[in-house]
């Protein structure tokens, strides 16, 4: 009897616990990004901007599956050459792995992006050109202004 | 009538441990200065009370009644000093005299108390249920004011309350105590302590989270925290019919382990999920802090003293609490705000908005974010101007989600930590159930 109080403040606590648990209280915080490496499901695009739009993301996916980066970081680096660095410094890589890594990223989605009829073949050009020979900080001007660009 | 005057006088020393939490953000912005340099307002005020409590303690045991009223005129006037006080070190200094005045305060009250009940067993446990009011609703009141007057008001009101309770001492005769002290009781102080750690997470931490991390009016989250106190309360008005000390702080140290478990895996961001863990906590604060203090003081003479290791230990707590739970808060929201920020991020890029407007969106988010400097950016302001098309309502929903869940997530380890502390409290009140039976 003198226990009873006791007994009861456990299974009171327990429940309670156990109930937030089940709602998801473990679950609750900001969502996991997905992992570049896999397929994303097609999505529709509608007008050129759409589509580049696409075709970006794609470069972003590839070249941060090779860095073994999630997609949103490498996009949320590619504010500046700053940025950049100080991602590759993060993940234990040179800045030439970073950047080949981002021109081999762009040129090999613009060819898919092309071979699809996302993109025309003066835009692939175009984009095949600014991947191949512009400085990085040139480059991540493009990118970060393609859509206007090229929309 | 003197035992409510001698109660507030008690209250209203303890509730300063607590009662400028929800004033921090005003104090902060009218000094200028750091979050880790403004938590001294509160960490002074319990350092200082710890380490005065038991020497005001011994000053008190021979001189009660002027040991009272001497605190309680140090204690009115450091208040008006706090209200006053043009810069940030007055305000800390004479948060730290406070305290001394409090602790000469709270200690000869117990006296006081014997006194005026009678009874010892009646002075303890009005004692410590005063003690534990003015803890438990000094964020709710602090909140209510600091929103409605300023947090300046917050001392400002306790000068004169503190002026009141001389009337408790008037006339009043309280025969000095000469006899050496005997031992504290390690195993209560301990429990006390280490509870006391655990229940500044539910004191500090509930009330940043609704205030700071939910963005909730400070009015309205004093108003959410007063559910703790009223559950110490009504728990505390049957607690005698729950069995002997030992049943009682048990079943104190469990109640609040549990609540706090369930702050720590809270499933939303809205303010009813708090509710019931509240409840939790409350109840077990009030179960186990007046058994605890019960024993610590049981059989052991002067009271006073004993009365003085126990706010010390608790006191202590709050310190070892602050100390141990701010770094591991501040590590989380660091790691949780790049969580939110690649979580933000990818709800802008999977979002349905003109690919034009992408860029400019996420530069303006990102724009806020950095412009919040440790404070929880509002999303929502980069919508301001932007179309009212479900597209944009989705994701700034979307984003506000986002920050919620990591806001929430933050506090999660820190409110972990704090079950953990309660439930070790269990270890000393175990080993210990055999060496008194109250």
């Amino acid at each position: 009897m003198r226990a009873l109080p006791l007994v009861v403040a456990v299974a009171v606590a327990c429940t309670l616990v156990g109930a937030y648990v089940a709602l998801g209280g473990t679950s609750y915080e900001p969502s996991p990004v997905a992992n570049p490496c896999a397929p994303r499901p097609p999505r529709p695009t509608d007008g050129t901007g759409e589509r580049v739009e696409v075709v970006l993301l794609a470069a972003a996916d590839g070249t941060a599956c090779r860095l073994g980066v999630s997609r949103e970081e490498l996009v949320l680096a590619l504010r500046s050459v700053d940025d950049l660095d100080a991602l590759a410094r993060k993940e234990g890589k040179s800045r030439d792995e970073l950047e080949e890594a981002l021109r081999a990223g762009l040129v090999r989605a613009v060819d898919e992006g092309e071979s699809q009829g996302l993109i025309g073949g003066t835009t692939a050009d175009g984009l095949r050109f600014a991947a191949d020979h512009l400085p990085l900080g040139l480059l991540l001007s493009i990118l970060r202004g393609a859509s206007s660009l090229l929309g | 009538m003197r035992t409510g005057l001698v109660g507030l006088g008690i209250g209203l020393a303890l509730a300063d441990s607590s009662v400028v939490t929800l004033a921090l953000p005003d104090i902060l912005r009218q000094f200028d200065v750091e979050i880790p340099t403004v938590a001294w307002v509160l960490t002074s005020y319990n350092l200082w009370l710890a380490l005065a409590a038991v020497p005001a303690a011994y000053v008190a045991r021979r001189r009660p009644v002027p040991a009272f009223a001497a605190g309680t005129l140090v204690f009115a006037a450091a208040s008006l000093a706090c209200a006053l006080a043009p810069s940030f070190g007055v305000l800390v200094g004479a948060r730290c005299v406070q305290a001394v005045g409090g602790a000469l305060v709270v200690c000869a009250a117990l006296d006081l108390l014997t006194e005026i009940e009678g009874s010892d067993t009646r002075a303890v446990r009005t004692w410590a249920a005063a003690g534990i009011l003015g803890a438990a609703l000094g964020p709710a009141i602090g909140g209510i004011l600091t929103e409605t007057l300023g947090w300046e008001s917050i001392f400002l009101a306790q000068a004169p309350l503190a002026l009141l309770t001389l009337a408790a001492a008037f006339r009043l005769r309280v025969r000095p105590i000469v006899e050496p002290a005997g031992r504290p009781s390690i195993p209560a102080n301990l429990a006390l302590l280490l509870l006391s750690g655990a229940l500044t997470a539910a004191l500090f931490l509930l009330v940043l989270l609704l205030v700071d991390g939910w963005r909730m009016d400070p009015a309205v989250a004093g108003i959410v925290v007063t559910v703790m106190p009223l559950a110490a309360i009504a728990t505390a008005a049957v607690a005698d019919r729950l069995g002997n000390t030992v049943t009682r702080a048990a079943t104190g140290v469990v109640l609040v382990t549990g609540g706090l478990t369930a702050l720590g895996v809270l499933p939303g961001s809205a303010w009813w999920w708090t509710v019931v863990p509240q409840i939790l906590v409350g109840a077990g604060l009030g179960l186990a802090l007046s058994a605890l203090t019960e024993r610590a003081l049981h059989g052991r003479s002067p009271q006073a003293v004993h009365g003085g290791w126990t706010i010390a230990a608790r006191h202590a707590g709050v310190v070892l609490g602050l100390l141990l739970l701010t770094p591991v808060f501040t590590t989380a929201l660091d790691r949780n705000e790049d969580r939110a920020l690649r979580a933000g991020a990818a709800a802008v890029l999977d979002s349905r908005i003109p690919p034009l407007e992408k860029l400019g969106v996420a530069q303006d988010v990102l724009a806020i974010v950095r412009a919040s400097d440790r404070e929880v950016p509002d999303v929502r302001g980069a919508f301001a101007d932007r179309p009212d098309t479900p597209e944009y309502r989705g994701l700034e929903d979307e984003l506000v989600s986002q920050l919620d869940r990591a806001v929430t997530a933050a506090f999660s380890r820190p409110f972990l930590l704090a079950a953990l502390l309660a439930l070790v409290a269990l270890v000393p009140i175990v080993v210990s159930r055999k060496a008194v039976s109250v």
